[in-house]
């Protein structure tokens, strides 16, 4: 039993690190990603390539991550933001697109559609992550840490930039601020940190392929920070506890078919999602108002 | 603080026990939701079947119970479900199905010495997932060895063009039918990778027209083959198709512009007049109104393979664990199978003769060269 | 040979997505609306099409026209009770967004519900092609499909320009302040365009429904189709938009010729990559840059 919970406290702190990222771009940036779920899978498929041809160590898996998720999402960020918000929305999504053909295709970094399995667990200073319950410990110091990052970029003057921006490009220019950089730099954060989480996903199930990364998670992660509310710290850990909680809920209503389960849960928050955004589009927790309350 | 503890592990305690101490449960992470569920619906019809009759049977001491978790037929879906039935439901044999999810809970199968069993998944990489993997149904690379002497000697077919799905299985088939065809003195013309999740093809109609061959090979699964064999038919391409066991399902079977098309299978003797094979296929057909498929079988079989093994620990006065499963597994020889009797061979797989089908109207198929 | 069939087929893909992206487009550039749930109204118009004619055995005028009144009920229901809310208090970008595309989802999981996840084609003879010169397969569907490409931009052109109706929906597009100094509601307007844009995907979509085949999560591929083609069309340019769509379906089916199938979906995408890089503005439209 204890196992089984120390599993679900595992992959409930890898989407909350998602959630809390998506959110850093979605709801104080106001820039909209479908490409989150990419970010993600560069993370992961970087730790698993390292950790199976170069090196276990965590610490050197996660930095590689971080990065290459990060350079990439500059890449995307760079051409697109300097033009509307809904042009990065169509690049985001060709992204996501394009990525998930260059995971089923690349083979000899990806291992195609068969994936790559037999990670081995991470090492740091000498200590290896082997049995499940260090592994959430792991996993839970680094969702503080991302809290802590995230709380400390936007209560700073980094935040506050972000936060114009979002309220209005043309008056945050005025005033000074590099609006295009400050973007760029937050969508680089946004990835990276998503990246950092692939890097946990991918030791942790010693196996990744690309059915964990397609647009229905990116749909999945976009819909844990809307509903737990945008602009807020809270909110998108509060959608990712609900969201991985419906599933198994549903399960104790008598009346639902076993095999619409699926399909349920996806009109449950496909509806939650339009209700919020008619009559509380700050989310469960941010609750009326839009405007961000750090 | 010391009482808060007390009731804690009392509550642990009380929901980790097994609710049926004696009985015999086996785990099965199938997809009950999403957009695979009806393969597990599937599934489940030839496992609900087989546990019936084994416990009509009275084969084993306790009862046997088989208990289900979604696995959504993708990988972090499983490793939960797998992991909720080997730690809450502590089972030690457990049903997989879909090669990413058997690919994500193999690790765990090996770590806490569950065995895990596929009877779905056809890809060679299905074999080497440890100890702890088996699969009741052949891996597909064995059907093209079959498949491609049939087409170039029996039929005469020597150029063979392939559409394929560019995964683990569909590498295996073009590296296999490249060597087999050769050897068997044909031709593999052109080989085209069409993504999973492709729904339009009469490009690829026009790729594989342009080869012009004398047969069209097809490795694919689920509705894709479908909208395949009817757009290669809509677009020109007219000659004859060939597959492997994925053709055996009811979408393919009925629909008018397969008919023809030639698939392998393992061999399943459904006249085998034993009683096994004619119980399986009566009930069957009475509770579903239909045929049961490949898919059925080789989940029957997954569970028949389960009371084989616990029956023999039973009367050696064995626990009945993974450990010992494995073992005990390693030391038969033979199992009877619905239809045939199958050996397991040192990495799992299951050796079974293979035999070639047609398919006529009517969604029957005739088999059209018995197995080797 | 392979070339002249490989074009034929991109012609009539092309006819199919302009006519969807210039539904979108439409939509687009006259309300500002980010209509996600677009591609739903595709699925809507494909699956009632289908349980109409092929499941009902209605005759196919009648299959037409109920999946059009469909398609176009819920364009309008859409704006009138989902976005017209969400633009008396706030209507940012973002909110509207995220409603559309969950209505989106909903739609797709309540035809998965009623229909099964799997894909479902309408038969018809014309989906079978002839051999017209050696090597060159053409369906009847295929010149159907660009005969009523024709007939709808010839429509569709004859209602923004020569129309009272038309006219006051691109002064909407321009200037939706100073409609109202004319008199006329954006409200109102807007859910004509609702209209309009949602019936266009109609024939796109039984078309599809014949030879593709449909499917619940269709959705996603139309609204790529439509987004792409709209900023490559240049934003705000129907025109811009149904050259795009033409231009992205013959591009997709010509790469065919070159490259393995699974990246034709990732060529869409190349171009509009390039285009967002090097001509944001697209083909007709001005870039705004914010």
């Amino acid at each position: 039993m204890l196992a089984y919970l120390q599993n679900i406290a595992v992959l409930f702190c890898i989407n909350a690190i998602l959630a809390l990222t998506l959110n850093f771009i979605m709801g104080y940036a106001g820039i909209f990603s479908l490409a989150h779920a990419i970010f993600f899978g560069v993370g992961a498929y970087t730790a698993a390539y390292l950790a199976l041809h170069v090196t276990d160590s965590l610490l050197i898996c996660i930095a590689a991550s971080a990065a290459l998720s990060a350079v990439l999402s500059m890449v995307l960020a760079l051409p697109a933001l300097r033009v509307r918000g809904e042009y990065f929305v169509a690049a985001s999504l060709g992204l996501q697109v394009i990525g998930v053909t260059i995971f089923s295709e690349w083979k000899s970094v990806t291992g195609g559609l068969g994936g790559m399995i037999g990670i081995p667990p991470p090492k740091l200073f000498g200590y290896t992550f082997g049995s499940q319950a260090s592994y959430l410990t792991l996993a839970f110091v680094i969702l503080l840490a991302v809290l802590g990052i995230t709380a400390l970029l936007v209560r700073g003057s980094f935040g506050r930039s972000l936060m114009a921006i979002r309220d209005s490009e043309s008056a945050a220019q005025a005033y000074g601020k590099h609006v295009n950089a400050v973007k760029t730099l937050s969508v680089a954060v946004s990835a990276g940190l998503a990246g950092v989480a692939g890097t946990l996903y991918a030791f942790y199930m010693s196996f990744v392929n690309v059915e964990g990364f397609m647009l229905d998670m990116s749909i999945l992660l976009m819909a844990m920070v809307i509903i737990g509310g945008t602009g807020t710290l809270f909110g998108p850990i509060v959608g990712a506890a609900l969201l991985m909680a419906l599933p198994a809920a549903l399960t104790y209503l008598p009346f639902i078919p076993q095999s619409e389960l699926g399909t349920i849960q996806q009109i449950i928050y496909g509806l939650a999602m339009v209700l919020l955004m008619m009559f509380r589009p700050g989310g469960l927790v941010g609750g009326r108002s839009k405007e961000k309350s750090a | 603080m010391k009482k808060l503890l007390a009731a804690l592990v009392l509550a642990q305690a009380s929901i980790a026990a097994p609710a049926l101490a004696a009985d015999y449960n086996i785990g099965a992470a199938f997809p009950l939701s999403g957009p695979n569920a009806e393969y597990g619906q599937v599934f489940s019809s030839g496992v609900n079947l087989a546990v019936e009759h084994i416990n009509a049977d009275k084969k084993l001491k306790n009862k046997l119970n088989v208990v289900y978790e979604d696995s959504q037929a993708l990988p972090t879906q499983g490793v939960i479900a797998a992991n909720k039935l080997i730690n809450v439901t502590k089972t030690p044999y457990v049903l997989s199905a879909f090669t990413g999810v058997s690919k994500a809970i193999a690790p765990l199968g090996q770590r806490n010495k569950v065995v895990m069993v596929n009877g779905g998944g056809v890809g060679p990489d299905l074999a080497s997932l440890g100890e702890y993997f088996w699969n009741t149904i052949p891996l597909a690379n064995f059907e093209v060895r079959t498949m491609a002497p049939f087409l170039v000697k029996e039929k005469g077919y020597k150029r063979i063009a392939l559409v394929y799905v560019d995964d683990p299985l569909g590498q295996a088939i073009v590296k296999e039918l490249g060597t087999e065809l050769k050897a068997a003195g044909g031709e593999l013309v052109g080989s085209f990778s069409i993504p999973t999740t492709a729904q339009q093809f009469s490009g690829i109609a026009a790729r594989v027209r342009d080869t012009k061959p004398d047969a069209v090979y097809i490795a694919s699964y689920g509705n894709q083959q479908v909208q395949l064999i009817k757009q290669l038919r809509d677009n020109g391409v007219s000659q004859p198709l060939a597959s492997y066991s994925a053709f055996a399902i009811p979408s393919v079977l009925a629909l008018p512009e397969s008919k023809g098309a030639y698939y392998t299978s393992q061999l399943v003797n459904w006249d085998k007049n034993d009683p096994l094979t004619k119980r399986m296929l009566e009930d069957y057909k009475k509770k579903y109104n239909k045929e049961p498929n490949m898919y059925v079988l080789n989940y029957y079989n997954a569970v028949l393979t389960f009371a084989e093994l616990a029956a023999a620990l039973e009367k050696a006065g064995k626990p009945v664990t993974g450990e010992n499963l494995l073992a005990q597994r390693k030391a038969t020889k033979n199992f009877e199978f619905v239809g045939a009797t199958v050996s397991f061979a040192d990495d799992g797989t299951v050796k079974s003769p293979i035999q070639v089908n047609q398919i006529e109207d009517g969604g029957k198929s005739k088999i059209v060269s018995a197995a080797k | 040979m392979l070339f002249v069939q490989l074009m034929v087929n991109g012609l009539q893909t092309g006819a199919l997505y302009a006519l969807i992206a210039a539904g979108f487009s439409l939509i687009f550039g006259m309300t500002r609306i980010f209509h996600a749930a677009h591609g739903a109204t595709f699925t809507i118009a494909g699956f009632v099409f289908y349980e109409c004619f092929s499941v009902l055995q209605w005759s196919w005028p009648l299959a037409v026209v109920v999946s059009a009144i469909a398609a176009g009920i819920f364009g309008v229901l859409l704006d009138r009770w989902v976005y017209a809310v969400i633009q008396r208090h706030e209507g940012s970008f973002f909110t509207v967004f995220v409603a559309s595309f969950g209505a989106a989802i909903v739609v797709q999981n309540v035809i998965s519900i009623v229909f099964g996840r799997g894909m479902v084609t309408v038969t018809t003879p014309l989906s079978k092609s002839i051999e017209v010169i050696p090597g060159l397969f053409v369906a009847p569907m295929a010149g159907v499909a660009i005969l009523c490409a024709v007939v709808c931009f010839a429509i569709l052109q004859y209602l923004l320009t020569r129309t009272n109706l038309g006219i006051a929906l691109r002064a909407l597009g321009e200037n939706p302040n100073l409609v109202e100094v004319y008199g006329l509601t954006p409200r109102k307007l807007s859910q004509y365009v609702f209209l309009i844009g949602s019936v266009l995907v109609v024939p796109a979509a039984i078309l599809t429904a014949t030879t593709s085949g449909l499917n619940p999560s269709m959705g996603n591929h139309i609204m790529l189709i439509s987004i792409a083609a709209t900023i490559v069309g240049g934003v705000g340019s129907l025109r811009g938009a149904a050259m795009a769509g033409l231009l992205l379906g013959m591009a997709e089916n010509l790469c065919l010729a070159f490259i393995d199938p699974q990246w034709s979906e990732a060529v869409t995408f190349v171009i509009l990559f390039l285009f967002i890089l090097f001509r944001p503005g697209g083909f007709y439209g001005r870039a705004i840059v914010s």
